[in-house]
């Protein structure tokens, strides 16, 4: 068991991780954007008089500081070298910040915003499939199904902009932009949390809206193949309670998929979401990468990208390992 | 019972976290004034350190906190001293400049500020690799030294009668740091100067560390700040610079009074004055943006790639414009025209269109030997017609239409356009669409930034649709790498900046004009160094080496600067079409008296250094 | 074939709703070849105008007629979408398949394979491509990338899938009855999988055409081509929303939300219908 199955599936983990973390360093470098040039014309948006007799070796200067002299493989080096000992490098955009700095100011603003966003949705969609499934012929059932499915498909960014119009902007109750409060302590103070979730409200309730549709259209296509399950039947022929047979029978063995499709889900919660952050101006992780990515800042667009390679990477490995514990239908072959 | 008191405790939770008066840690906002961080959310808030050149200067920094030697004024025409005393004093051959400093200014700790802050702002640049004005110095500066506290003088490699453009801020140049503060600094780079320490009229209090947002008080001690001494006492108590979102959320933002003043589309714009009674734009009706900016707009020709490479493809395309309609569709006819290269602004008015005017005029551009004269020098009353057929409000004296619009454009001739491709061997096909010479089909390609907002994609998008009216397949390619492809050549057509920027301030046109010096020449792939065009000239060249020879505020510079821009205008390496028009928005609502169209006193955007220099003028209304 | 269309139409709301929108979308991508203006000029009609007879949807800010950009609209988002979704669904099908039931060292490579695709950072690519084709990115291009890079979830999803059917009492029952695989994927696996990969065509259409609006909503597809995703970007951009040019704006959102919900019905019906289980279930209520 062990070797026919656990080593060779830690290789095969260990062998994409190693061809994710070489793609993360190849891709920023065939990007048309390059960070010497995009800091001179951030330098020249920022207003500095750039004397064109200065540029030539201005772009030397700023060549060497980041690094990028030596050829790409020894850079690749040193690289991997820097990387086991968890140095993440400068910043190019921020130079010299490390890398890791930046990620540490942006990453708890994107896993609190995802992992709520994602826990939510997942217990609503998974709920709600349950019941659709549960009882085919009522309306409500029915009314919720049309209802989510029709949601589902409007843009995202209209989702959020109807939400931010609605009650940041007719109604403000809740603020138009930011993480938190002026004035307010970063801390486990209620100030700070209550402002915490005055602010991340829209942006998850907005996620929420959307995220819903995907669970509940999985959970119903799985329970409703288990509702017709021999077991399943004979439990409604011998007739026990209805409830228990949802509870018992049908959302109990559904689960299964919903719980691994929620680990994996929580592998992609590294790369943030650029979409809510722009709309809500939330800070995280998304605009970071995505800001990264148009300056050509290689360092921290491999920096944010490790973070998602292995946690995505991991979370599937979880998954496989787990998943013949939860089944027992699922043999490891 | 149990599920009771978990509902109570839900109402009671949602009560606290819609309630608003809880966390009113918020300054008054009656003492507060709130302007838009315009480029954008700032990354890595908590360093402000911008003299490495990586930290972001746009967050009320250059605005509220640190100073310059010398600002410029691109509405009034002048050159201010801030931390200097008077002008710079160039010895006669240009290798040493003198600056006398203001005396009794005082750093936000309290610490004097003397011409030692000064030398060691040189000397620092000089001695740190990634300091923003680290290669310049080290490329000019011999030695600078002081003489007494309150002069500095700089001895010069080579002589160089502009060298205090170091100097002169025009949102962006090397400002004074503190040495006490610097000095006890083992890294300068990667030193954060958290909290900034400066000689300008307010102080740091609290800024977000998610970049949106960061709040300034006013010093105790204001009057000991040149800001002080020049203007007075600056009005509001708080300045909040804050970054909300796109135009439609900062229009939203102003709707609600959340945002005071704010860099919008014209559309947000419109948006905010239908539903903000106490908004305003720059002016108070049509155009409402403000027109006259120190920067020309509208596109450059890549004039090293075939066939933008032949002057008459160039005009002819330059011709194939209509102006007017061009206006109308990018922004709604809100345009000031800036034919020469040098951008329309109030100073520049006087001193070069005025006296271009007649040349304009009779400039005349021979075809198969005929002759046309092909300047529309009625275009700006024809915008002013069209905007009073539109139902706008819009001046009737001849000098205010030239201030709104400029002093004209090209006519729009389709027909002479397609004498010369007729006669550079181009034709039309079956289809009416143009062929190039060797019969295959014309396909132009104008790349631009993917901010809607900019001119660079406004101006692309106009002016690829009506090329493609014209018979061209052309198309305007938003891109996020607009700069690496300018920079090795890589495009044919680039929506932008047709020429530099020049300061706006006195009369030199050196700075936006140096660029097309040959000495800056790249051939394709090669990196840039002078202007994206590439275009070059010989004549060009003589002219700005005589500049160079020349005092910065020497009149003859003016002369030297038309010649230049009738060599360009011949060579048209671009399509130069207006100033940058700004559509800022305005809400009286908390305060009054910015400046305006009506009212122009200073530069009015929150985003210059100037911003402290207006703030004195503002005036509380008195609402809570 | 199409006795049971018409069998479906007949008796099935949802699908005679599905494909009574698919059928006309498909229309309309045709007709909108013969629109009057060119559309991707501006100004060849009068701004904002509120519908008429004229223009049965009104005209935009930048002059173009909203009817005819929706008509072209509709057009390249489907093609987008089916060439996407094509590709994606091809690949993983077949990954997923072979690599479930050939197994082994087989298997081991093509799952290295798909994981990687999965950590790949899909979006510097897509810049990156953006980038370097520029002007030749057309829906068909986009397409076709979009499409290599959305099939790898999916495929370890059927490969699951099929693992998990491999043990099933009932497979064992038609191994020992002496059935061949190949009967058995067909006649006892594929009302398992065929539900699974209508469910991943919903949710990739979803994912591809919301892909496709958000690079649009970053400027980042090509702007000129009307699509669902460049058509919101336009209204936004003139703030239609704030204009109250409701015809402008709801316009792409309104068919983005039929197409899908169209889409979806249509693969319940279906997957309902091959299910031999539920078909029993059909007839005896009948």
């Amino acid at each position: 068991m062990l070797k026919k199955y656990y080593i060779p599936r830690l290789i095969q983990y260990f062998t994409v991780v190693f061809i994710g973390l070489t793609l993360v360093f190849v891709i920023p470098r065939l990007l048309p954007s390059n960070p010497v040039e995009s800091q001179l014309s951030r330098m020249m948006a920022q207003g500095q008089y750039l004397d064109p007799a200065a540029i030539e070796q201005i772009r030397e200067t700023l060549q060497q500081l980041y690094g990028l002299e030596g050829g790409m493989f020894q850079q690749y080096i040193s690289y991997f070298k820097r990387l086991f000992t968890g140095d993440l490098g400068p910043s190019f955009t921020q130079f010299p910040t490390p890398v890791m700095t930046l990620i540490k100011q942006s990453l708890p603003w994107t896993v609190g915003l995802l992992l709520v966003s994602l826990t939510i949705s997942w217990l609503i969609g998974t709920i709600l499939g349950g019941i659709r499934v549960s009882f085919p012929h009522s309306r409500l059932a029915r009314l919720i199904e049309l209802v989510i499915m029709g949601v589902r498909p409007i843009p995202y960014y209209i989702v959020a902009l109807v939400l931010l119009i609605l009650f940041a902007f007719l109604v403000p109750v809740f603020p138009m932009a930011g993480g938190y409060s002026m004035g307010v302590k970063i801390g486990f103070n209620a100030r700070f949390i209550l402002s915490l979730l005055r602010h991340a409200f829209l942006p998850v309730l907005s996620m929420v809206i959307i995220e819903i549709g995907g669970w509940f259209l999985q959970m119903r296509n799985v329970a409703s193949n288990i509702i017709e399950e021999d077991y399943v039947v004979y439990a409604e022929a011998s007739g026990l309670p209805k409830a228990k047979i949802v509870f018992m029978y049908i959302m109990r063995n559904a689960i299964i998929p919903q719980i691994t499709g929620f680990a994996l889900n929580l592998g992609f919660i590294f790369g943030g979401a650029l979409i809510t952050e722009i709309v809500f101006a939330y800070p995280g992780m998304g605009y970071l990468l995505y800001s990264a990515i148009l300056a050509g800042d290689y360092n921290l667009i491999m920096g944010i990208n490790v973070f998602s390679i292995i946690g995505v990477s991991t979370a599937m490995l979880v998954v496989d390992l787990v998943y013949p514990l939860l089944d027992p239908r699922v043999r490891y072959s | 019972m149990r599920s009771k008191s978990v509902l109570l405790l839900l109402v009671v939770g949602f009560c606290l976290v819609f309630s608003s008066v809880l966390l009113a840690a918020e300054p008054p906002r009656h003492e507060t004034l709130i302007a838009d961080i315009l480029t954008g959310k700032v990354g890595n808030p908590g360093n402000f350190n911008f003299w490495a050149t990586w930290v972001g200067n746009d967050k009320g920094l250059q605005q509220l906190v640190i100073d310059p030697l010398w600002m410029a004024d691109y509405v009034t025409g002048e050159m201010i001293n801030v931390l200097a005393k008077e002008n710079p004093i160039y010895s006669e051959d240009f290798t040493t400049m003198t600056v006398k400093l203001r005396e009794g200014i005082y750093w936000n700790d309290g610490v004097p500020f003397t011409a030692d802050d000064v030398v060691y702002t040189v000397e620092l640049s000089m001695a740190t690799p990634g300091f923003g004005y680290h290669t310049q110095f080290n490329q000019y500066v011999e030695k600078v030294y002081k003489t007494d506290d309150y002069t500095v003088i700089f001895e010069l490699k080579q002589p160089n009668s502009r060298f205090h453009y170091q100097f002169l801020d025009r949102w962006g140049a090397c400002r004074i740091l503190p040495k006490h503060v610097f000095e006890q600094v083992e890294d300068p780079l990667s030193f954060q100067f958290n909290p900034p320490v400066g000689t300008g009229p307010y102080k740091l209090v609290d800024y977000d560390l998610g970049g949106y947002w960061f709040l300034y008080e006013l010093r105790e001690d204001w009057e000991r700040t040149a800001t002080g001494m020049l203007y007075g006492k600056p009005a509001p108590k708080y300045v909040k610079f804050m970054y909300v979102g796109d135009a439609s959320k900062k229009a939203m933002a102003m709707i609600n009074h959340e945002l005071d003043m704010a860099d919008l589309t014209p559309e947000s714009l419109e948006v905010v004055l239908s539903r903000n009674e106490y908004a305003s734009g720059y002016y108070k009706d049509f155009p409402w943006a403000e027109l006259l900016h120190p920067c020309v707009t509208g596109a450059a020709f890549n004039t090293l790639v075939y066939p933008f490479d032949n002057p008459e493809v160039r005009w002819a395309l330059n011709l194939a414009l209509d102006a007017k309609n061009l206006a109308l569709t990018a922004y709604n006819g809100a345009v000031a025209f800036a034919p020469a290269y040098i951008p329309a602004l109030l100073p520049y008015y006087e001193l070069y269109y005025e006296r271009m005017l007649p040349y304009l005029e009779e400039y005349t551009l021979e075809i198969d030997g005929e002759e046309y004269k092909i300047f529309n020098s009625n275009l700006p009353f024809e915008m002013a017609e069209e905007a009073r057929r539109r139902g706008y409000d819009v001046p009737e004296t001849e000098e205010e239409i030239r201030i709104m619009f400029g002093y004209g454009w090209w006519k729009h001739s389709p027909e002479l356009a397609e004498k010369l491709l007729l006669k550079n061997g181009f034709t039309r096909g079956r289809d009416g669409k143009w062929l190039l010479p060797d019969g295959t089909p014309w396909k132009i390609e104008i790349v631009c930034l993917t901010a809607a907002t900019n001119p660079s994609f406004k101006w692309a998008f106009a002016i690829a649709n009506q090329w493609s009216a014209f018979g061209i397949d052309c198309e305007a390619i938003p891109t996020e790498v607009v700069e690496s492809l300018t920079e090795t050549g890589d495009y044919q057509v680039v929506g932008g900046q047709p020429a530099a920027e020049p300061f706006g301030a006195g009369i030199d046109l050196y700075r936006g004009l140096n660029v097309f010096h040959s000495q800056y020449w790249k051939p394709i792939g090669e990196k840039l160094v002078g202007h994206q065009s590439r275009w070059v000239n010989e004549e060009i060249d003589y002219f700005i080496d005589q500049m160079e020879q020349t005092d910065y505020s020497d009149p003859k510079n003016i002369e030297l600067a038309i010649e230049v821009a009738k060599r360009l205008i011949d060579g048209q390496p671009g399509v130069s079409l207006a100033s940058f028009p700004g559509f800022m928005g305005l809400d009286n609502y908390y305060w009054t008296n910015y400046p305006t169209g009506d009212n122009p006193y200073a530069v009015p955007w929150y985003h210059w250094p100037n911003f402290k220099f207006v703030l004195p003028f503002l005036q509380p209304t008195g609402r809570h | 074939m199409f006795a049971v269309i018409r069998d479906l139409y007949r008796n099935d709301k949802r699908f005679a709703f599905g494909f009574t929108v698919l059928a006309f979308f498909v229309i309309i991508a045709f007709v909108s070849r013969f629109a009057p203006y060119d559309m991707r000029a501006w100004n060849t009609v009068p701004r904002d105008l509120r519908p008429s007879l004229q223009h049965p949807l009104g005209t935009n800010s930048i002059g173009q007629d909203i009817m005819w950009k929706a008509m072209a609209a509709i057009k390249n988002s489907l093609l987008l979408g089916v060439i996407a979704a094509a590709i994606s669904r091809v690949i993983a099908i077949v990954v997923g398949l072979l690599s479930g039931y050939k197994g082994g060292l087989f298997d081991r490579v093509v799952m290295v394979l798909t994981d990687s695709f999965i950590i790949i950072p899909l979006f510097p690519i897509l810049i990156l491509i953006a980038t370097i084709l520029r002007s030749s990115l057309n829906m068909v291009v986009l397409g076709i990338v979009i499409g290599l890079f959305g099939w790898a979830w999916d495929a370890r999803l059927f490969r699951s899938q099929i693992l998990s059917l491999k043990e099933r009492e009932f497979t064992r029952t038609a191994v020992f009855s002496g059935l061949k695989t190949f009967k058995i994927v067909t006649t006892e696996h594929l009302p398992y999988i065929v539900p699974l990969v209508m469910a991943t065509t919903i949710n990739n259409v979803i994912w591809v055409i919301g892909m496709e609006v958000t690079l649009s909503m970053l400027g980042l597809s090509n702007l000129n081509t009307p699509t669902i995703g460049t058509m919101i970007y336009w209204a936004l951009q003139y703030q239609a929303i704030f204009l109250e040019r409701w015809n402008w704006i709801l316009t792409p959102v309104i068919i983005c939300v039929v197409l899908i919900l169209a889409l979806y019905m249509l693969s319940t019906s279906i997957s309902e219908y091959l299910d031999p289980r539920t078909r029993l279930q059909m007839i005896r209520k009948r």
